[in-house]
C-alpha cells in the first residue's frame, strides 16, 4: 500500500491516447457517416468520402437528365425519378460475380447491374445496401427493406415469406476440384470417400446431404465460401461445390480450380419482396428485366460476369496478389474498415463506461451506513441487470436488437446503431463490476475520514473515492477496452463493414485469404499490443 | 447544561450477537481532556467512533453541545464537521497532497476560498511542524508526520471536540513523543477531547479525566492519580497490573 500517489501523468497519457484514437477515426467516419444513406439525395450532395466513386452511367441514355447513380463502398443508389419513393433493396456482401467490391472499393456484379438496368427502364428509385446474405433476407421480412436482390434462389421455402419476380438468372451447380486433379474426380460417383466443402445454408449444401449416401463422400459446411475456397488449397477438402458462376469467377481470379463435373441445373435466382408486400415494386421489375432482355443489355450484362469467356473486364488491372500490393489497392477500404472498427469500440466503450460509473455507484457495498431501502432495490436491479447481460452471448445480444426489436416494434434499426447498442450493453455489465470492486478496493479509513470531515455523500464520491478507484481501475478499464475492441468483430456479423469484414469483403473478391486476413490481423495485433503496452505501464506506475 | 460538551445517555450497541457497548452512560465538559483505556476489544473504540457516527447505536443518545446527533443527511454532516477525529492508520487521502488534504474539507465544506483556506492550512502545518512537506503526497511522509497532518486536517475545520482512536498505535516507537506532544498542547488550550490510547504516561499527564473500560461496559471513570494509585474495580487493577509491569519491563 505504498505509493498512493495519484498520478496526473497517468491521466493525460489516456486523455492522449483517446485523443489521438479519435482523431484518426473522424475524419474517416465523417465520410464515411456521408455516404450512409440520406432520403432526398441530390446531385451537388454526392460524396466525397474516402472510398466514394460517384459518376452517372449511361446517363445520356435516358431521357430524363436528373436520373443519378452513386455508387460506393458500402451502397449504390439509383434516382431515376427525382423526389419520389427511394425502394431500399437489401443483398449479399460477398457473392461474386453477384455482387461483390471491386479494386475501387466500389460494388458491383450481376446482381447491381441488372438491378440498375431494370430500374432505369422501369422508371423507379433504389437504393442497394449490402449486409449479407442473412442478414440481406432478414432485413426484407423484418421491414428494414423493401425487397432482396441476393442471388437467391426460388424455392418453395423461400415462397411462403416471399413474392418473386420472374427469374432473371438460371443457375447451376458444379464440383471444382484444385487445378490438376490430382483426386481423379470426373463424374459424383468419384467422389466416393472424398470430403466436399460446401457453404452452409445454400442449395450446394442441399444438394450434397440429399445425394451424400448416394455417392457415399462426406460433407463439410463452411460459413463463407473463401474458408471453404482456401480449404481447398491447402488439401483440406478434397472437391467443393458451388454455384458454376461463382466457382467460375474464382477461376477467372487465378484460383488454382477446375470444374471436375457435369454441371446441375439449380432453379432459378429471383428478386423478391416480402409476400403480400411491393407489389408494385415486383410489378415494375418485371417490366424492366423483360425491356432489358429484350434489348440485349441482359446479356451484356452476363457476358461481362460470368467464367470462361471474356475474363478480362472483371479480373481487374491491378496487382493483389503481394502483400503489398493488397494493401495498397486495399488502403482506402481497410483504413475505412478500421475507423469503423474504432468507432465502434470507442463509442459504444465511452457510453457503456458512462452506464457503469452510475451502476457501479449505485451497486457498490457500502457498509459504513446502513442503505437506504431505494438503494437496496437499485442494487437488486444492477445486478440482475449484470446477470443478465453477461449470461446471454453477445452474438445472440447482436441478433436480438437488430432482428429482433424491429420484428416487435415495426421500426427498423440502423446496423451501426444496432452494433454499437449491443456492444454497449455487453461492455456496461463487465465495467459495472470494474467500477463496483474498485470503489469497494478503495480503503475503509478514506471514506471514514472524509466523512468524519463532515463531506456529503456526493463530495466524498467525487473527491475521494471515485479519484482512487478509478486509478485502481485504469488496468481494468484498458484491459476491457481490448476487449471490446476484439467484439466488434463478432458483432460485424449484422453487416456493419468494419475492419473484419472489410477483409471478408476484399477476400470474397480476390480469394487471397491468407495475405488479406494476415494484414487484417496485423492492423489488430498493432493496437491491442500498443493499449496492452500502455496498461503494463500503468500498472507498473502504480505498483 | 450549556458547559457539557458530550452528553451520552444509556446507548447500547451490538455487533450481530455480541453486545459490544452496554448501557454507556457519559457526560464530558467543555474543555475536558479523556483519556478511554482498556484491554482490547472492550469496547472504547466503538464508543469513540459513536460519538461522529461512524458506528450507529442500538438505542440510547447522544448529544453534542447540547443538540441530539441527527441520523442523517446535510445535519449529521453538519455536526461531523464540528466532530474532528484522528485515526489509529492515520487514513490521509493518499491522491491529495498534505495541503490538499488540509484544505478539501474547508472548501468543500465550509465553501472557504482556496486562497484562505491554503494560508490557515500552512499556519496549522507549522504549528504541527510539517509545514515544508506541504507539497508531498502522504507516503512521502513518516507515520508521525502524517498524523500530525491528520490532526491539523481535523483542525482546519475548527471543531468543537476531538475524538481520537489510538493515534500513536500505529507508530515506531521514537515518533510515538511527536504525536502526542502535539496532543499536549491542543489539551492545554481548552480543547474539548477524547483520547482512546495505551500510552499511560500521557494519560496519567494531561487527562481530566479516565475511562476505564471492559466488557462494552465502563467499569470506572476517576481522576488519573486516583485511578493509576488507587483502581477500584477488579478488572482495572488487574489491567494496570499487567500494562505497568510491562511499563517497568520496558524500561
Amino acid at each position: 500500500m505504498k505509493n498512493r500517489r495519484f498520478s496526473f501523468k497517468l491521466w493525460a497519457n489516456v486523455l492522449v491516447l483517446v485523443a489521438f484514437l479519435a482523431l484518426s477515426v473522424f475524419p474517416a467516419l465523417s465520410s464515411v457517416a456521408e455516404e450512409l444513406p440520406a432520403p432526398a439525395p441530390s446531385p451537388s450532395g454526392l460524396p466525397d468520402g474516402i472510398t466514394a466513386v460517384s459518376g452517372n452511367l449511361n446517363s445520356s441514355d435516358v431521357t430524363d437528365q436528373k436520373s443519378v447513380l452513386t455508387e460506393t463502398g458500402t451502397f449504390v443508389r439509383a434516382i431515376n425519378v427525382p423526389g419520389e419513393k427511394v425502394y431500399l433493396i437489401s443483398s449479399d456482401s460477398t457473392y461474386a460475380p453477384f455482387e461483390f467490391q471491386n479494386e475501387q472499393g466500389v460494388y458491383e456484379g450481376i446482381d447491381v447491374k441488372i438491378m440498375e438496368e431494370v430500374a432505369k427502364e422501369a422508371r423507379f428509385n433504389f437504393e442497394m445496401k449490402f449486409p449479407g446474405f442473412d442478414a440481406a433476407v432478414q432485413n426484407a421480412l423484418s421491414g428494414q427493406a423493401d425487397a432482396t436482390m441476393a442471388g437467391m434462389t426460388i424455392t418453395a421455402a423461400r415462397k411462403e415469406k416471399f413474392d418473386f419476380s420472374a427469374p432473371y438468372y438460371e443457375t447451376e451447380l458444379v464440383i471444382g476440384v484444385k487445378k490438376g486433379n490430382s483426386v481423379n474426380v470426373h463424374d459424383f460417383s468419384d467422389l466416393k470417400g472424398k470430403t466436399v466443402g460446401v457453404k452452409i445454408g445454400t442449395t450446394s449444401a442441399e444438394w450434397l446431404t440429399k445425394h451424400q449416401d448416394q455417392y457415399g463422400f462426406a460433407i463439410k459446411q463452411y460459413d463463407t465460401a473463401d474458408q471453404f475456397y482456401s480449404g481447398l488449397q491447402i488439401g483440406a477438402l478434397d472437391a467443393i461445390m458451388d454455384d458454376a458462376p461463382v466457382m467460375g469467377y474464382a477461376i477467372v481470379k487465378g484460383q488454382g480450380i477446375e470444374f471436375a463435373t457435369e454441371k446441375i441445373p439449380n432453379g432459378e435466382f429471383g428478386f423478391g419482396v416480402p409476400k403480400g408486400q411491393n407489389a408494385e415494386l415486383l410489378k415494375k421489375f418485371d417490366q424492366g428485366l423483360t425491356a432489358i432482355k429484350g434489348n440485349g443489355t441482359y446479356q451484356r450484362i452476363l457476358d461481362q460476369y460470368t467464367a470462361g469467356s471474356d475474363s478480362s473486364s472483371i479480373s481487374g488491372t491491378a496487382d493483389e496478389s503481394t502483400i503489398w500490393g493488397l494493401i495498397l489497392v486495399n488502403k482506402d477500404a481497410l483504413l475505412n474498415g478500421l475507423a469503423w472498427t474504432l468507432a465502434l469500440a470507442l463509442l459504444s466503450f465511452v457510453l457503456a463506461f458512462i452506464i457503469a460509473v452510475f451502476f457501479g455507484i449505485a451497486s457498490y457495498d457500502k457498509k459504513i451506513n446502513q442503505m437506504r431501502p431505494w438503494r437496496q432495490v437499485l442494487q437488486k436491479l444492477v445486478t440482475i441487470y449484470v446477470y443478465l447481460i453477461r449470461g446471454v452471448p453477445l452474438l445472440v445480444l447482436a441478433f436480438f436488437i437488430y432482428y429482433g426489436i424491429p420484428q416487435l416494434t415495426g421500426q427498423s434499426l440502423d446496423v451501426f446503431f444496432a452494433a454499437c447498442l449491443a456492444l454497449t450493453l455487453n461492455c456496461s455489465a463487465y465495467l459495472t463490476e470494474i467500477v463496483r470492486s474498485g470503489i469497494n478496493a478503495v480503503p475503509r479509513g478514506q471514506k471514514e475520514a472524509s466523512i468524519s470531515l463532515g463531506l456529503r455523500y456526493y463530495q466524498r464520491l467525487f473527491y475521494v473515492t471515485l479519484p482512487q478507484a478509478f486509478k485502481l481501475m485504469m488496468p481494468s478499464f484498458i484491459n476491457q477496452f481490448v476487449i471490446s475492441l476484439k467484439d466488434t468483430t463478432i458483432v460485424s456479423v449484422i453487416g456493419v463493414v468494419e475492419l473484419l469484414q472489410t477483409g471478408r469483403i476484399i477476400v470474397s473478391r480476390n480469394f487471397e485469404s491468407f495475405q488479406v486476413y494476415l494484414i487484417v490481423g496485423v492492423i489488430y495485433l498493432i493496437i491491442i499490443t500498443t493499449l496492452s503496452l500502455i496498461a503494463q505501464r500503468v500498472e507498473k506506475k502504480m505498483s | 447544561m450549556v458547559d457539557k460538551m458530550i452528553e451520552i445517555k444509556d446507548v447500547n450497541k451490538h455487533f450481530g450477537d455480541l453486545h459490544v457497548l452496554k448501557d454507556i452512560n457519559l457526560e464530558v465538559d467543555k474543555g475536558e481532556m479523556i483519556v478511554v483505556i482498556g484491554p482490547s476489544g472492550s469496547g472504547k473504540s466503538t464508543l469513540c467512533r459513536t460519538i461522529n457516527r461512524l458506528e450507529t447505536i442500538d438505542s440510547g443518545e447522544i448529544k453534542i453541545d447540547g443538540e441530539v446527533l441527527p441520523e442523517e443527511g446535510k445535519e449529521l454532516a453538519r455536526h461531523r464537521s464540528e466532530v474532528g477525529m484522528v485515526f489509529q492508520s492515520f487514513n490521509l487521502f493518499a491522491h491529495k497532497t498534505i495541503l490538499q488534504n488540509i484544505t478539501l474539507a474547508p472548501t468543500t465544506v465550509l465553501k472557504k476560498n482556496a486562497a484562505e483556506a491554503e494560508e490557515e492550512a500552512m499556519k496549522l502545518l507549522t504549528r504541527v511542524g510539517v509545514a515544508e512537506q506541504a507539497n508531498k503526497y502522504p507516503h512521502q511522509l513518516s507515520g508521525g508526520q502524517q498524523q500530525r497532518v491528520a490532526i491539523a486536517r481535523s483542525l482546519a475545520m475548527h471543531p468543537k471536540v476531538m475524538l481520537f482512536d489510538e493515534p500513536t498505535s500505529a507508530l515506531d516507537p521514537e515518533m510515538i513523543n511527536e504525536v502526542l506532544d502535539v496532543m499536549v498542547e491542543l489539551a492545554n488550550e481548552g480543547m474539548t477531547m477524547i483520547v482512546v490510547t495505551h500510552e499511560m504516561g500521557f494519560a496519567r499527564q494531561v487527562a481530566s479525566r479516565i475511562i476505564f473500560m471492559a466488557d462494552g461496559e465502563i467499569q470506572e471513570i476517576a481522576k488519573p492519580n486516583e485511578f493509576f494509585e488507587n483502581p477500584k474495580s477488579e478488572r482495572a487493577k488487574d489491567f494496570l497490573s499487567k500494562i505497568l509491569h510491562g511499563a517497568k519491563e520496558g524500561e
